[in-house]
C-alpha cells in the first residue's frame, strides 16, 4: 500500500491548482476507480469489507434512505427479497415529498442486518475483490478516478517569472528496443533537434510507472516525454492490445488528464518512432520542445534544483 | 380438507356475534363450517374426533387458544390448526355493537384460513440427548438435585468445588436454618444421594449444545477429565464477608465486635449483656438474611440479653419473626451506626436515628454484625467458562425469575439453591427439586420435542452473521460456509428470521409470505366489510402481550372493533417490513406489543421489538410519514387495561 500513499504525495506534490473534475479512466488503466455501491440491494453481510485489503471499504451503521426510495423495483434484480419488500414498501408510503428531503437513517445499536457501506476513494485500488466478494451484486467498479476528492485542496503557488535565458528541461523516457534506436539514429544521421532532452533509458515504454513520471515532475523537469515503439510493433506484446506501448498509451492519456486538472496540463506527451524513423524522433523532440517552450517554466516549486 | 369448527360457548356468543351471518359470508372460504355448543368439554371432543381426520387444516372460532388448546392438542388429528379467539378478542370485548363485531369475526377467521394454508407439520426434533447430568456444587441444593435424579434413575456426577467441607458448610451456612436442622438434612441428603459419582474439581472448558454438552473437567489431583452430559445443574454456594461498617464497628480490632454467626455462642454464655446488632445501609440482604437476623436477635433477646438491632431495612417474608422479636424485647432502632469508641470493655456507639432525626448513644459490651453474603468466589470464572449471564450481585441469572427461575441464559444449564441468591433451607431445597424435574423433563422427552423451526436457504444466505448474532439462544452456529440449526437450543421465537436481511432463514408455518398474505387480507377485508374505518393492527407477542390482550376480553375492557391482533412467537420477530405492510395495507396505527421491559421469554424479544420500532419510525420520518402511527408498548396479563389503553389512544 505504501506505493499508493507514494503516489498520492506524489500528485499533491505537483499539483497546483484544486481539481474540480472527475477523470476518467481509460479501458486499460487498472488500479484507478470509483466502486459504485447500490444501497438498496446492500444485506450488511460486510464481505466486501472482508474482501478489501488497502482497507477501503468501512461499515456505515445509517440505513441509506434516499437510495431506498429511488430504486426501481424490480428493474435493479434485487437478490434479496426482504430487501425488495423493504424497498416496495416504503416507496408506496412515500409521501409526494422532494428527494433532496429523505435523509439517511441511523441503524440502531444492536439491530443486526441492516448497514451501509462506506467507501473511501483514497484507499481504493479498484481491485475489484469487493465485488467478486459481494453476494449482492451492489458493488459495480466505475472507470472514473474521484480526482478531487482524493487530491483535496491545493494552496495557489506563487507565478514563477520567466527568466530571460531560460530554455525548456525535458526529461524523455526512451524504450531500449526501437524509440532508443532511432534517437541514436538520429544522432547517426547528424539530425540536429534541441538539447532540451535527457533520455532515460527504460525496457519498455509499458514499463514505466507514474512515479517515475511525477518525480520527473517534482524534481524540476517542465515537461515529461515518453516514447516507445511503433504501435502494433512493440516487443514485448506486439499485436496483443496487452502490448506495452498500448498499455502506456492510454496510462499517458489518464496522467494528462490529471495533469490537466492539476494545473499542469500539456508536460506529458507520449509518441512513438520505430528504429529506422531517426527524423520523426527529432521531430518529436521539436515539436514537444515547442509545446513546453508556449507553455513556459513548470510552475512546480522545486524542492532541489538539478544540476545540468 | 379446510374446515371451520365454530363454538358458541354454550349459546352465549350469539348474543353478541350473528353467527348464521358469519356462517353465511365465511362458507364460501372453507370446506366445511360446523357449530358447536361446548367444543372444549368430552362431547365437543367427541364431535371433533368424529370430524377431523389426519389430513384435515381446520380452523377453531371459540375461545382463546390458551384455554381451549389445551384439551385440543392431545385430542386433535391434525397439526394444522389456527385458533381464532373469536370469544376474548370479539365477542366480550366488542358487546356494544353486534354488526362490527360480527365483521371483525369474519375478518379474523378469514384471517385463520390464511393462517393454516400456510402451515406446515411440525418438526420433531429428533435429537440425540445425553442421560447424564452434570451437578456443578456439593451442598444443599447441589445434593438434592444429585438425590432426586439418582431417585429416579438418572445417572449424576456430583462435582464440588476444591474447597467443599461438609461441616465447614454446615457452619458457614446458618443463615439457611439452624444448626441441628442443617446438619440432619444434609447428612439424610448424602444418604440418598450416594449413587452420585462425586468428583473435587473444577470446570475448564464447555462445548456442544443443550443435551449433548462436553465438559472437561480438572481435577484437583491436577488430571483432566473429558465428561459428556445431557444437562448442567450449577449449584454453587454462597460466601460470607465483613460488611463495610466493619470497619467503624472495630471488627477485627476487638474480640468483642463479631459477626452474626457468633451471636448464638455469645448468647448462650452471658445472659444480662447489652448487644448492638448493627445492620450495613449499603447492603441489600436477602430474606434468608433478614429472617435470619430476626430468628438470632430473638433468641439472644430471650436469653435475657438487651438486644438493640441498628436496621435499615430487614427484609423478611415471614411477619410473625419480627413480631417475635418485638415480643422477646428487642429494640428496633432505625439508623446507622455511625461511630463507636471504645470505653474500656465496653463500646460507646453513636448512631443516627433516621425516623426521629436525632442522633443516640448506647453503651453496649457486644457489636455484632451482619455479613454481606456474596456468590461463591468462583462463580465468575465459572460462569464465564459456562456462558452465563450474572446479575448485579455477581449473582448467577435467572432466564426469566416467573416462569422459568431454575432456567439460566444458555438452554441446558440450569440453578439451583444460593447460586441464584441466598436462599433458606426450604427454598433451597425446593428450587432443587424444582432443577431436577424440569432436567428430568428434558431427558424424557427425547424426540418428542416438537416446534416449527427456522429453515436455511443456503442458495439465499450471505453468511453474515446476523442470524447468528441475534439469536439469544446460541442455537444458529456458523459452521464453514454454512449456517446450522441446532434444534436443541431452539425455543422457536423467530428472532433470526427478522435479522436475516435476505430471507435465508424462514420459519416453518410462519413464512415471510404468509405474514405479508394475511396482513394484505385483512387490510381488504376490512376495506370490504367496514369501508373507511379506521384500523388498528396489533402484532402481539405469544407470550404476556397475548395473555394481557386475552384479559382484556375475560374482565371486559372493551376497545374498538377496528382492532386485529396477529399473533407472533415472540414481537422479536417482527420486522420492519411486517409493519410497513400493515401501513401499506391500510392500517391507521400499528402497534407491536412485547412482554415487559427484561422480561421476554427469549431473553431479547422486548428490547429488539423497540429497536426495530424506533428504526422504522426513523424510516418513516424520513419518507415524510407520521411516525406516531407506529409504536411498540409491552402488555402483560397483570393488565389486563393495557389494551384498552393503547388502542384508545389512536388517532
Amino acid at each position: 500500500m505504501d506505493k499508493r500513499i507514494d503516489l498520492l504525495e506524489a500528485i499533491r506534490s505537483i499539483a497546483v491548482k484544486t481539481p474540480m473534475n472527475d477523470i476518467e479512466v481509460p479501458e486499460k488503466v487498472v488500479g484507478f476507480g470509483t466502486i459504485e455501491y447500490k444501497a438498496q440491494t446492500c444485506s450488511a453481510c460486510k464481505k466486501c469489507i472482508l474482501a478489501c485489503e488497502p482497507g477501503a471499504l468501512d461499515m456505515d451503521s445509517t440505513l441509506n434512505m434516499p437510495d431506498y426510495v429511488r430504486a426501481t423495483v424490480p428493474m435493479e434484480g434485487f437478490r434479496s427479497k426482504n430487501r425488495e419488500t423493504l424497498v416496495t414498501l416504503l416507496q408506496s408510503l412515500k409521501q409526494d415529498y422532494n428527494f433532496g428531503d429523505v435523509l439517511a437513517v441511523s441503524v440502531p445499536e444492536g439491530l443486526a442486518g441492516y448497514g451501509s457501506i462506506d467507501w473511501s476513494a483514497e484507499q481504493c485500488i479498484a481491485c475489484e475483490k469487493c465485488i467478486e466478494a459481494c453476494p449482492e451484486n451492489c458493488l459495480t467498479l466505475k472507470k472514473v478516478y474521484k480526482l478531487p476528492e482524493i487530491v483535496g485542496e491545493i494552496e495557489a503557488v506563487p507565478v514563477k517569472r520567466t527568466e530571460k535565458d531560460w530554455e525548456p528541461f525535458i526529461i524523455c523516457f526512451v524504450c531500449w528496443e526501437c524509440s532508443h534506436a532511432a534517437a541514436d539514429l538520429a544522432g547517426l544521421m547528424h539530425l540536429s533537434y534541441p538539447a532540451t532532452i535527457r533520455t532515460v533509458r527504460i525496457p519498455c515504454s509499458g514499463a514505466l510507472e507514474p512515479i517515475h513520471i511525477m518525480t520527473a515532475m517534482a524534481q524540476g523537469a517542465d515537461g515529461v516525454l515518453v516514447t516507445g515503439c511503433l504501435l502494433h510493433e512493440c516487443h514485448y506484446g506486439g499485436d496483443s492490445p496487452k502490448a506495452g506501448n498500448f498499455m502506456q498509451y492510454d496510462f499517458v492519456k489518464f496522467w494528462s488528464d490529471i495533469f490537466e486538472e492539476i494545473g499542469i496540463g500539456g508536460r506529458l506527451y507520449i509518441d512513438f518512432a520505430s528504429a529506422a524513423m531517426g527524423i520523426k524522433f527529432a521531430e518529436i523532440v521539436e515539436t514537444f520542445t515547442e509545446q513546453i517552450r508556449k507553455l513556459g517554466p513548470s510552475p512546480i516549486p522545486v524542492k532541489s534544483e538539478v544540476q545540468e | 380438507m379446510k374446515k371451520l369448527f365454530l363454538c358458541t360457548c354454550n349459546k352465549t356468543l350469539n348474543k353478541w356475534l350473528d353467527l348464521e351471518r358469519i356462517q353465511k359470508e365465511i362458507g364460501s372460504t372453507f370446506e366445511s363450517v360446523k357449530v358447536h355448543d361446548a367444543l372444549c368439554l368430552e362431547e365437543g371432543l367427541a364431535f371433533l374426533d368424529s370430524e377431523v381426520s389426519k389430513d384435515d387444516a381446520i380452523v377453531i372460532g371459540a375461545c382463546t387458544s390458551q384455554i381451549i388448546g389445551v384439551p385440543l392438542e392431545r385430542r386433535l388429528k391434525t397439526e394444522q390448526v389456527s385458533f381464532v379467539p373469536i370469544r376474548e378478542h370479539v365477542a366480550w370485548v366488542h358487546k356494544e355493537d353486534k354488526k362490527s363485531a360480527t365483521n371483525k369475526a369474519i375478518i379474523l377467521l378469514q384471517d385463520g384460513a390464511i393462517h393454516v394454508n400456510h402451515m406446515e407439520p411440525k418438526t420433531a426434533v429428533d435429537l440425540q440427548i445425553e442421560k447424564k447430568i452434570l451437578v456443578v456444587g456439593g451442598g444443599l441444593a447441589g445434593l438434592k438435585v444429585a438425590s432426586d435424579l439418582v431417585q429416579l434413575g438418572v445417572e449424576v456426577t456430583l462435582l464440588e468445588p476444591p474447597e467443599f467441607n461438609k461441616d465447614d458448610y454446615v457452619e458457614k451456612n446458618q443463615f439457611m436454618a439452624d444448626s441441628s436442622t442443617l446438619k440432619d438434612t444434609v447428612n439424610g441428603l448424602l444418604a440418598t444421594s450416594k449413587g452420585a459419582k462425586k468428583l473435587n474439581g473444577t470446570v475448564t472448558s464447555l462445548s456442544g449444545r443443550a443435551g449433548l454438552f462436553s465438559v472437561i473437567i480438572k481435577l484437583d489431583d491436577g488430571k483432566e477429565m473429558d465428561l459428556l452430559v445431557g444437562a448442567i445443574v450449577v449449584a454453587t454456594h454462597t460466601e460470607q464477608s465483613a460488611p463495610s461498617l466493619a470497619k467503624t464497628s472495630l471488627y477485627g480490632k476487638s474480640e468483642n465486635s463479631v459477626l452474626i454467626s457468633e451471636l448464638a455462642t455469645l448468647a448462650s454464655n452471658k445472659s444480662g449483656k447489652t448487644i448492638l446488632v448493627a445492620q450495613d445501609p449499603t447492603y441489600h440482604e436477602s430474606d434468608a438474611e433478614g429472617s435470619y437476623l430476626l430468628r438470632e436477635v430473638t433468641q439472644a433477646a430471650e436469653k435475657g440479653n438487651t438486644v438493640i438491632v441498628a436496621h435499615f431495612n430487614i427484609y423478611t417474608k415471614d411477619e410473625n419473626l419480627y413480631r417475635k422479636a418485638r415480643e422477646s424485647g428487642v429494640i428496633f432502632v432505625r439508623g446507622t451506626l455511625e461511630k463507636v469508641d471504645k470505653k474500656k470493655d465496653q463500646f460507646v456507639c453513636r448512631l443516627e436515628n433516621t425516623l426521629e432525626s436525632q442522633v443516640r448513644e448506647f453503651t453496649v459490651d457486644y457489636i455484632v454484625l451482619q455479613p454481606e453474603r456474596k456468590p461463591w468466589s468462583g462463580t465468575r470464572k465459572l460462569a464465564n467458562t459456562l456462558d452465563l449471564n450474572l446479575d448485579q450481585s455477581g449473582f448467577i441469572k435467572t432466564r426469566y425469575s416467573k416462569m422459568k427461575p431454575v432456567q439460566t441464559s444458555k438452554r441446558g444449564i440450569f440453578i439451583a439453591g444460593n447460586a441464584k441468591t441466598p436462599m433458606n433451607l426450604n427454598d433451597a431445597l425446593a428450587s432443587a427439586s424444582n432443577a431436577s424435574l424440569e432436567v428430568f423433563k428434558n431427558i424424557i422427552a427425547e424426540g418428542e420435542r416438537k416446534g416449527w423451526i427456522p429453515v436455511i436457504d443456503e442458495e439465499q444466505c450471505d453468511l453474515c452473521e446476523a442470524c447468528v448474532n441475534a439469536c439469544p439462544n446460541d442455537a444458529l452456529r456458523r459452521d464453514e460456509d454454512l449456517i446450522k440449526h441446532v434444534p436443541m437450543n431452539c425455543e422457536f421465537c423467530g428472532i433470526c428470521v427478522s435479522a436475516c436481511p435476505t430471507r435465508a432463514i424462514e420459519f416453518q408455518s410462519h413464512k415471510k409470505d404468509s405474514w405479508l398474505a394475511r396482513i394484505e387480507a385483512i387490510g381488504a377485508n376490512h376495506k370490504k366489510l367496514e369501508g373507511k374505518k379506521p384500523f388498528t393492527l396489533v402484532y402481539a407477542c405469544s407470550e404476556c402481550a397475548n395473555a394481557s390482550i386475552d384479559q382484556a376480553g375475560f374482565t371486559g375492557k372493551g376497545y374498538p372493533t377496528g382492532t386485529y391482533v396477529l399473533q407472533f412467537p415472540c414481537a422479536g420477530m417482527v420486522s420492519p417490513i411486517e409493519i410497513l405492510k400493515g401501513l401499506v395495507e391500510g392500517a391507521e396505527q400499528v402497534i407491536v406489543a412485547h412482554c415487559p421491559p427484561g422480561g421476554c421469554h427469549h431473553q431479547t424479544g422486548d428490547h429488539l421489538s423497540e429497536l426495530v420500532v424506533k428504526f422504522t419510525q426513523d424510516m418513516l420520518t424520513s419518507i415524510g410519514q407520521d411516525p406516531s402511527r407506529i409504536k411498540a408498548t409491552y402488555m402483560i396479563a397483570a393488565l389486563p387495561n393495557k389494551m384498552q389503553e393503547e388502542v384508545a389512544h389512536r388517532g
